[in-house]
């Protein structure tokens, strides 16, 4: 490529290659972090750390890139000192939302041709191994191939994500800036992620440490189900597992592990409760919707469970011995 | 093979099989990365073997000419461990295969030629049955000798699908393999790499598309909310995949929102534009098998070994609209002549000839008798090898 990322641009995907090589040129030393005048880098990685943990928000705020680099420098090792791997998942999906945020804004609003191809490139093809490309002959949509599109839309639920929705031409499926970012938002998630755990830092200054463990503090520690696993069967028993994890369930995990809960005798208040270790735990609009399942919102219709069949299409099925004999998890551990 | 044959039908067809591949044998072509794949027979007992492997084609000919399965069959997958148990053979990857049969195709002649046979006593009809009006047994087949009108719908299907797969999912003429499954049905194989790794969940997006199943309004431009319908022609345009059959079909207008929405409004809005949708989708949407395509750890019949369900041979076809199932898939001679006793009357063309028989002992030609007795629907009056 004869053109280079502006540093505009790297303030924004502070994780791309060329930011670290920024920080590594600039001679900057970890110590230097308990100097007075980098103070209020750590206070703004604070803030941005805060705002995904305990807020449960995405930091949009944007400065000029040095400090938009040391900034999220700062949060990494932070949340590499607090250690706790929900919250890690967390701050790593409402960073990766930060990332998509942008990116969906440079994708439209970018007029050079040449300047949005690099952006792709370095975004889809270096760091994700997605070949994505704009088509001018199709108003400048952009095209990837079949299989790496059903890769990734296969996780999403939505009639819209079906490849019948989509424009579908000679082994292409052409798409909008926000849904070939959106389709990519799980892969920026992991890479955040990886990043934190991969981090190897001997030691942490001071100051960070300080910040960070204050952080700790206000943190809500994540809810063990204590319940006896063996009561639940295996596919219930996994998303359970998954959500003890902080891991993201999909939308398909969520619905199955609701409307099993509430088939239970469970209370909306109680299946509530248990999607709070969710990175992106929102109770209000965890409630509309378990509310909805349950038959007390919208159509007021009582949603059933899925049966085992759909869990297998869905690959939520994880089917042991016990499982014989059952077509719905609500039958597991009752005399066939 | 379907289940429990006489034992007097069974050694006949034995005798015949083994003689088929002991002729025929280099009809079995290695499939790609043989020493990954699992290979599963049927006995003329009935039983299942699976979890085998053979690293070379000439192994795999040497058990064929021992054992004589009834059924020959080959994963579409790749693994590992090609003879562990199904959750520890480590998954590689697995073909794209297609299926349509006269079992997805409802066709009005099919009544005429499908026949429901009590396995117990043999009993024949061509009313539908779960319980043999004779001896009162609930184990029914149901046969079917496809007629020139049904190949020929089926010809029609599997060229409909070659060529949604070369104009919306790209692929090469060269990369798609054709071959009549050697009963009623043809098979189509995507020889391209970028399908391999697709799991079941992607296929069975794909196979929606190829059925028509889903397509949403919306993805026309056409929206209903709160505030009544809304309508916005698509950035990506009308100009292919199912959107271009719609609009082509619908004759929509697709130069503006405003053409677009007075059309919508002379139709009747949403709804009903949905409902014509549907309707439309249906009948341009491919009448496939969803489960061949979506399981990523089937067997599937092996290319040049027979079917022992009829005793033709799976074949790939190179010319699909010369081919001719009941001749160029039929490997048997017409030299030698058998007694069967038939169990309905039956019309039927094979090997060029066209035969009506009626319910009595008929002399036939051997791979008429193949034919009958693999169907169910003769069994064998008098023979001697």
């Amino acid at each position: 490529m004869s053109i280079i990322l502006g540093k505009d641009d790297l303030a924004k995907y502070p994780f791309l290659e060329e930011a670290g090589t920024y920080i590594r040129e600039s001679h900057f030393d970890l110590d230097d972090f308990n100097r007075p005048e980098f103070l209020h880098i750590i206070q703004r990685a604070t803030k941005r750390v805060e705002f995904a943990l305990i807020e449960g928000k995405v930091f949009i705020d944007l400065e000029k890139y040095d400090i938009e680099l040391f900034t999220f420098l700062v949060s990494l090792i932070m949340m590499k000192y607090i250690d706790e791997d929900s919250a890690i998942k967390k701050f790593s999906l409402m960073e990766a939302r930060r990332v998509e945020r942008f990116l969906i804004s440079d994708l439209l609003k970018e007029k050079d041709l040449r300047k949005k191809n690099l952006l792709i490139f370095k975004i889809f093809r270096e760091l994700f191994q997605l070949d994505v490309e704009l088509d001018p002959k199709k108003n400048n949509l952009f095209k990837m191939n079949i299989s790496d599109y059903l890769q990734r839309a296969t996780q999403f639920n939505e009639v819209e994500w079906k490849l019948i929705n989509r424009a579908v031409d000679n082994g292409y499926v052409y798409l909008d800036g926000d849904e070939t970012v959106r389709l990519i938002r799980s892969e920026i998630y992991k890479l955040l992620y990886n990043k934190i755990k991969n981090m190897n830092i001997t030691q942490v200054p001071e100051q960070i440490k300080f910040h960070a463990t204050l952080i700790k503090k206000k943190l809500t520690p994540p809810i063990k189900y204590l319940r006896h696993k063996t009561d639940f069967p295996p596919c219930i028993k996994k998303a359970l597992e998954l959500l003890n994890k902080s891991e993201n369930l999909p939308h398909s995990a969520r619905f199955m592990l609701a409307t099993y809960m509430l088939s239970s005798g469970k209370s909306v208040d109680e299946v509530v409760l248990l999607f709070q270790n969710a990175p992106d735990f929102n109770e209000k609009i965890t409630r509309y919707q378990v509310e909805h399942l349950a038959g007390k919102k919208g159509s007021q219709t009582r949603y059933s469970v899925p049966a085992c069949s759909k869990l297998v299409n869905e690959n939520l099925c994880y089917a042991t011995i016990d499982c014989k004999g059952i077509t719905n998890p609500i039958q597991f551990g009752r005399k066939m | 093979m379907q289940k429990e044959i006489n034992s007097k039908n069974k050694e006949f067809l034995i005798r015949l099989f083994k003689e088929y591949y002991f002729k025929n044998i280099g009809n079995l072509s290695p499939p790609v990365q043989m020493h990954n794949r699992e290979f599963g027979f049927m006995t003329f007992d009935g039983k299942v073997i699976r979890h085998l492997a053979f690293p070379k084609i000439g192994n795999l000919k040497a058990f064929i000419i021992q054992n004589v399965p009834s059924d020959i069959f080959c994963s579409n997958a790749y693994y590992q461990f090609p003879t562990f148990p199904i959750n520890e053979k480590c998954w590689k990857g697995a073909d794209l295969i297609f299926d349509i049969d006269l079992n997805d195709i409802l066709l009005p002649c099919q009544k005429e030629h499908t026949f429901f046979i009590c396995s117990n006593c043999s009993f024949v009809s061509n009313d539908f049955l779960t319980l043999c009006h004779e001896c009162h047994s609930t184990r029914i087949l149901k046969n079917t000798i496809p007629c020139f009108k049904c190949i020929n719908s089926l010809k029609k299907e599997t060229k409909n699908l070659l060529e949604f797969l070369k104009k919306d999912f790209g692929i090469q003429e060269q990369n798609l393999e054709v071959s009549f499954s050697g009963n009623t049905g043809f098979h189509v194989v995507v020889l391209q790499s970028n399908y391999l790794l697709l799991d079941s969940k992607s296929r069975s997006d794909i196979v929606g598309y190829l059925m028509g199943k889903n397509l949403s309004p919306d993805s026309l431009g056409v929206r209903n909310d709160k505030r009544g319908d809304r309508i916005k022609v698509p950035l990506s345009g009308f100009s292919y995949g199912w959107r271009k059959r719609i609009v082509e079909k619908m004759k929509m207008p697709e130069v503006s929102n405003d053409h677009l929405n007075k059309f919508i409004k002379k139709i009747g809005g949403y709804q009903s534009f949905k409902n014509e949708l549907d309707k439309i989708a249906y009948e341009l949407g491919l009448k496939l098998d969803p489960q061949v395509t979506t399981d990523i750890h089937r067997i599937f019949r092996m290319i040049g070994s027979l079917n022992g369900k009829s005793g033709l041979s799976k074949i790939v076809c190179y010319d699909i609209d010369k081919f001719d199932p009941m001749n160029d898939s039929c490997f048997f001679e017409n030299d030698r002549n058998v007694d069967i006793s038939i169990n309905t009357p039956l019309k039927f063309n094979i090997k060029g000839k066209k035969y009506t028989l009626d319910k009595s002992i008929s002399t036939v030609p051997v791979s008429v008798a193949v034919f009958l007795i693999s169907k169910r629907l003769a069994n064998l009056a008098n023979y001697s090898s």
